[in-house]
């Protein structure tokens, strides 16, 4: 032992003298006849390729660079301008994502880069009979603080799934986040405001801004609910995200919270509440985040080029559930139990199943549900595993909503890349245990 | 044949290292303040239309809009470019838009995407 670690030593300084580092260590390792050869430690110095495709992307993230931003652990980058970066896979292994990992998505380019309190002020105008400002200490204390834990799942979320794939944020299964939300309830803003009969629709609108021309959606982004909406009476503005501020990027000093519904609707930095009383026509709401009105959101590339797909603006998350660990980066041994773990969740309702498959989705076992935070929280899960035989096996995870919305083994294509929530599958490798 | 083990292996090859970011300095006033948002370019294919797509493709955004996407068929390039002028508003020169159109092809398809 001493001598070979005083070997390795040795050559591990000869590599640093000579700067000849490969030839120096492959030479210590023909010496020292003991270890195996280059092609039995197969892949442990690749990095990932810098993009994917037209396959599907094979990777659970993104395969962009890893990168610090202001406030966040090292996230993998999509892009820099606007900033979309993607939560890396290891940080759902709780129900909560810390909100220094939580993933970023903005549309525009000119973001806060910071926010003076004493002149910001969320203006709530429009159809309304009583225009009013709400400064923040207006929002924390004139109104009762109400919490809840909810999804914040990017429409795109999984875009890199598709067949074929479609152009857009070429997101992983990152582009999502769980956080216990506190602020002020929507419908409670609204009230104090007193909307008119005419109004039809509440459109919401951050500090954010981009370079395009006015009227455009390169310009601002805009987004907006029916009033008659059921969502607007869980929906609250949220100044504090799993008990603290939120982080500069993910919406500070505040973000509209929809429970159940993708991002697209949470609106970051938010500092105007407009009452419409007509439907609005904007880009963000009449053009894009759009979903074709079928089953599932599926359709294909022949019925869209043919002009026959009818869209709708997106909604509700559909009920979808991920494999955390084992991730694939660490080889199993035979006999050695294991615990498949993962998380689940549904725009609908709390998950209240979760079978686990060893068998590559032939037969499942129910996994046991960690604590339920909600209906629009991530529920946890686990499932003991101890494969007896060395192989590979392909794990897979299905969950079920207790609105009784099953996750289906089939692909989602839709143009603009939205709704995806295939069961998931991991690979894993067993190795022998002697 | 195999070995028991296998250590003392280090390689001068690594995926590059991140700098802490240091504490800001915080005052109690109302100003909230993050630092500037990094930029991180990216590696754009050489070729003829390099120099028309960073001026005329980076204005909203980086061109990481670009290398981040899968390979694309000709054709969604074009309907790319096209909704860039018709939708989002960028003006773009007549004898300039075959320019890009050409170089995107030529760079990121299928058939064409080497980086």
């Amino acid at each position: 032992m001493n001598e070979h670690r005083e070997l390795s030593r040795r050559a591990l300084l000869q590599s640093i003298a000579t700067a000849a580092s490969v030839g120096a260590i492959a030479g210590y390792r023909a010496a020292a006849n003991l270890l195996p050869p280059q092609s039995q430690v197969p892949g442990h110095e690749r990095s990932l390729p810098t993009f994917t495709g037209p396959a599907p992307n094979p990777y659970w993230n993104s395969v962009g660079p890893v990168v610090q931003y202001p406030q966040k652990l090292p996230l993998v980058l999509l892009t820099d301008r606007p900033i979309q970066l993607e939560t890396p896979r290891h940080y759902f292994e709780t129900a909560f994502t810390p909100n220094e990992a939580f993933y970023v998505r903005w549309h525009l380019d000119e973001i806060p880069n910071a926010v003076d309190l004493s002149a910001w002020r969320l203006s709530l105008e429009g159809s309304v009979e009583r225009p009013l400002k709400f400064s923040m200490s207006d929002l924390t204390r004139k109104f009762k603080p109400v919490t809840i834990a909810a999804v914040n799942q990017c429409s795109g979320n999984s875009r890199s799934r598709l067949q074929p794939r479609v152009p857009g944020g070429q997101w992983g299964d990152g582009a999502m986040g769980n956080a216990k939300w506190t602020g002020a309830s929507l419908r409670e803003l609204l009230e104090s405001a007193k909307i008119k009969k005419e109004a039809l629709a509440v459109q919401f609108q951050g500090l954010d801004k981009g370079k395009g021309p006015e009227g455009h959606g390169s310009y601002e982004f805009l987004k907006s609910l029916d009033l008659k909406d059921s969502v607007l009476d869980d929906s609250i503005v949220a100044y504090a995200m799993n008990d603290e501020p939120l982080p500069m990027l993910n919406g500070f000093p505040v973000r509209l919270v929809v429970p159940g519904y993708f991002a697209t609707y949470w609106v970051k930095s938010l500092s105007w509440i407009r009452v419409l009383d007509k439907t609005d026509e904007n880009f963000w709401m009449k053009t894009a985040y759009r979903v074709p009105d079928t089953p599932r959101g599926n359709t294909n590339p022949e019925d869209v080029k043919g002009g026959k797909v009818r869209t709708v603006p997106i909604g509700r998350m559909p009920v979808r559930s991920f494999i955390v660990t084992p991730n694939g980066e660490k080889k199993l041994v035979a006999q050695l139990r294991v615990i498949i773990r993962g998380i689940a969740f549904s725009g609908y309702s709390s998950v209240n199943k979760l079978e686990v498959s060893v068998d590559d989705a032939k037969s499942w076992t129910s996994a046991q549900l960690g604590e339920d935070y909600g209906p629009y929280s991530f529920r946890t899960w686990s499932m003991a595993w101890t494969p007896q035989h060395p192989g590979r096996y392909v794990l897979a995870a299905r969950a079920t909503d207790g609105k009784g919305n099953v996750q289906p083994d089939e692909a989602t294509w839709n143009p603009g890349g939205y709704l995806w929530n295939r069961v998931e599958r991991e690979e894993v490798v067993v190795g022998r245990a002697s | 044949m195999y070995a028991q083990f296998d250590a003392g292996r280090y390689s001068q090859k690594n995926s590059g290292a991140i700098a802490q970011p240091a504490p800001p300095e915080e005052t109690v006033g109302a100003s909230y303040s993050v630092a500037a948002y990094p930029l991180y370019p990216p590696d754009l294919a050489p070729g003829e239309g390099r120099e028309a797509v960073q001026s005329y493709c980076s204005t909203c955004h980086s061109t990481r809009y670009i290398t981040m996407q899968p390979p694309l068929p000709p054709e969604t390039w074009a309907a790319e470019v096209d909704k860039m002028i018709k939708v989002m508003g960028q003006p773009i020169p007549e004898d300039v838009q075959p320019v890009i159109i050409k170089y995107l092809q030529s760079n990121y398809t299928p058939q064409s995407r080497k980086r």
